[in-house]
């Protein structure tokens, strides 16, 4: 099969593109559908009731529509958005997730921005020591470190709160920062810090005025990591957090962990489906830096 | 406008030593070529006046000022760095601009300063554009004009031309020979290319594992080499270097015997002339040897022989002459034209008429 499929490819050089397309289009479309479907799927779904998404009789139910005409008189319905976001105060974790993401990312590039440069910049070996350490910690689950934070966290009676939950982040998504950003700060050539320091500049000015403008696609690239890690964190939100400060990702499994209850299940895929918009938003306004970012760091300038 | 001391100064990283114990006064406005093969310790020696590298030991001195724990920036010098180091978010003329701002110079000054730059360089339709869309010329070009915008105390260039294809290595050449000449700057260029030193400088440094050779003007560097290395380093071709036997005023190895030389030296040596002080002849003369390769160089030919060592001698002939790869050449080498050096130091051994100058 091959051997023939080669000649005729050789002979007619035309007809090679189209079959090699054909596959092509037909492999992405089902990769498109198996990865895309489950999204759409869950978004439709949350508009419906949970007799007819979870329906056990006929799963047919969930694209009809036949339990939500009865019980809300329309095809559509809107109660499980109502019942998660004023209900059950989903809007509070959405506050709160907002909260932790802006301090993380913030907060997390301040560290790895000046810590990555100054790895980058030190010739010492100590340097390359310290970024080993940073990959260990990276590697470590993180529930590992979360319940070593425990008991301090409860003695010190700041356990629960925000800012401790920022600061656990923080630090555990810091290897990656520094990692990332100082690969980003290797590929800017020192002739520019140097350049700018004999134009009269300070080490931190060269930073601030000259480094830091040329790194931009490096630091949003790292940015929006951090951003992700901190939206889509389960393990220390669960654990540090009280009830009341929790932040969407955990607050969705509570949804879903309460005890059997008509319309709560449903709670749990509109705040599902509510939680994943703004990545969706967020990856498409962000995707010509996160391509640039990604490709700068890989390819040493 | 400010004189240069180096006093005793020495760079080492553990037991590496890139610059050993150089002295060296560049006096105000002077040009000075730093020059060696890479590795040499040129490099790090402007980066230590600079104060992009830190001093081990020694001083150094600027316009009266000790300068060894002094920031880059408070050193008052501006650097052109091999890669130009350009701000690439900025456009030419906000980088030609940026040692002003950054300085606090008024804002009135900049627009009429950073113009005067740029004409310099003949910069001013590209003042607009960033520098991705520069040639390299250009860029180096920017990178002059930005050093050149605060008329410092000095300026550093360091191996500015290497990135440079060779057509536009010569303009730029020229354009900083012309602008040191209008600006009467303090020049200290580092540089492997010994073309660029003998053309630019008032003095050159030959420099080699971290310790001087030889400062001198670039004419008694190429016509007194101090060793067998600078001898090997300056000109093109470089400098025949032959070993053999000197007795009595005569050099005498298997293929060269040239007498009548004014040196009272005994025993091996090896003997140094130029491919061009050599008239190649059809008879006699006191060199011959087979033919190993000929090169037409359009104004000359250069015929080479094999020396003892594998070494290539080459001899300089009209770009009329014709010889056939084996045959065998005939030179005369004029005992005027050739430099003797210790076999085993490689220092320049002096005849007596050239001690007297000494």
């Amino acid at each position: 099969m091959t051997t023939l499929h080669t000649d005729t490819a050789q002979s007619k050089p035309r007809q090679r593109i189209p079959l090699i397309s054909v596959v092509a289009v037909v492999f992405v479309a089902i990769w498109l559908v198996t990865a895309g479907f489950p999204f759409l799927w869950t978004a439709w779904g949350s508009f419906k009731v949970e007799a007819d998404f979870f329906s056990r009789i006929d799963w047919t139910f969930a694209l009809s529509g036949e339990n939500t005409t009865r019980q809300t008189g329309g095809p559509f319905t809107l109660g499980g958005y109502q019942g998660a976001w004023i209900d059950q105060a989903f809007w509070k974790a959405t506050l709160n997730t907002a909260i932790v993401t802006v301090f993380v990312t913030t907060l997390s590039l301040i560290l790895g921005t000046l810590g990555g440069y100054a790895l980058a910049r030190s010739g010492r070996r100590y340097a390359f020591w310290l970024l080993m350490v940073a990959l260990v910690f990276r590697a470590m689950p993180h529930i590992t470190l979360v319940s070593g934070y425990l008991m301090p966290f409860f003695e010190w009676n700041i356990w629960g709160t925000l800012p401790t939950t920022i600061i656990v982040l923080v630090a555990i998504n810091q290897p990656f920062t520094l990692w990332m950003l100082h690969s980003f700060f290797l590929s800017i050539p020192k002739d520019l810090d140097e350049s700018a320091m004999v134009d009269g500049c300070t080490r931190l000015q060269a930073f601030r005025l000259v480094i830091v403008p040329v790194m931009w696609p490096g630091i949003i690239t790292t940015g929006l990591f951090s951003f992700l890690l901190a939206y889509n964190d389960f393990a220390v939100g669960a654990m540090l957090l009280s009830q009341e400060n929790q932040t969407m990702i955990p607050k969705i499994t509570s949804f879903m962990g309460s005890i059997e209850q008509e319309g709560n299940i449903m709670f749990a895929v509109s705040a599902v489906v509510s939680a994943t918009v703004p990545l969706f938003l967020l990856v498409m306004f962000f995707q010509r830096q996160i391509v640039g970012g990604l490709t700068a760091g890989a390819v040493k300038g | 406008m400010a004189e240069i001391h180096l006093k005793n100064v020495s760079r080492r990283w553990h037991n590496f030593t890139a610059v050993d114990d150089l002295t060296l006064q560049i006096p105000d406005r002077e040009f000075l070529v730093l020059l060696g093969p890479s590795g040499c310790g040129k490099s790090t020696t402007m980066r230590m006046i600079a104060g992009l590298e830190d001093v081990s030991s020694g001083e150094i001195w600027m316009g009266g000022k000790l300068m060894n724990h002094l920031e880059p920036k408070d050193r008052d010098v501006s650097m052109v760095f091999q890669s130009y180091g350009l701000y690439p978010n900025m456009t030419v003329y906000e980088n030609i601009r940026f040692p002003l701002k950054i300085r606090g110079i008024p804002a009135s000054e900049h627009k009429q300063r950073v113009m005067k730059a740029a004409e310099m360089v003949e910069l001013t339709p590209f003042l607009d554009r960033r520098p991705a869309a520069l040639s390299g010329g250009q860029r180096q070009r920017v990178a002059l004009a930005r050093a050149i915008v605060r008329e410092p105390n000095c300026f550093l260039m360091d191996e500015p031309l290497s990135n440079l294809d060779a057509k536009l290595r010569v303009s730029t050449r020229a354009q900083i020979a012309n602008l040191h000449h209008a600006l009467k700057t303090t020049t200290i260029y580092v540089t492997h290319d010994q073309v660029e030193a003998m053309t630019l400088a008032d003095r050159v440094v030959v420099m080699k594992g971290g310790i001087a050779q030889q400062v001198g003007k670039p004419m008694e560097i190429y016509d007194r080499p101090a060793n067998t290395f600078v001898a090997s380093f300056i000109g093109s071709p470089a400098m025949n270097l032959i070993d053999g036997d000197i007795a009595d005023g005569t050099f005498s190895n298997p293929y060269l015997t040239v007498s009548g030389l004014p040196h009272a030296a005994r025993g091996p040596v090896t003997l140094g002339f130029r491919a061009e002080d050599v008239s190649v002849v059809s008879e006699g003369g006191n060199l011959s040897a087979p033919v190993y390769s000929v090169e037409n160089l359009g104004d000359s030919t250069m015929f080479a022989i094999k020396g003892a060592h594998d070494d290539l001698i080459s001899l300089k002939a009209d770009k009329t002459a014709r010889m056939a790869i084996g045959e065998t050449v005939h030179a005369h080498v004029p005992a005027a034209a050739c430099h003797v050096f210790d076999r085993e130091s490689g220092l320049r051994i002096d005849g007596f008429d050239n001690q007297a100058v000494a």
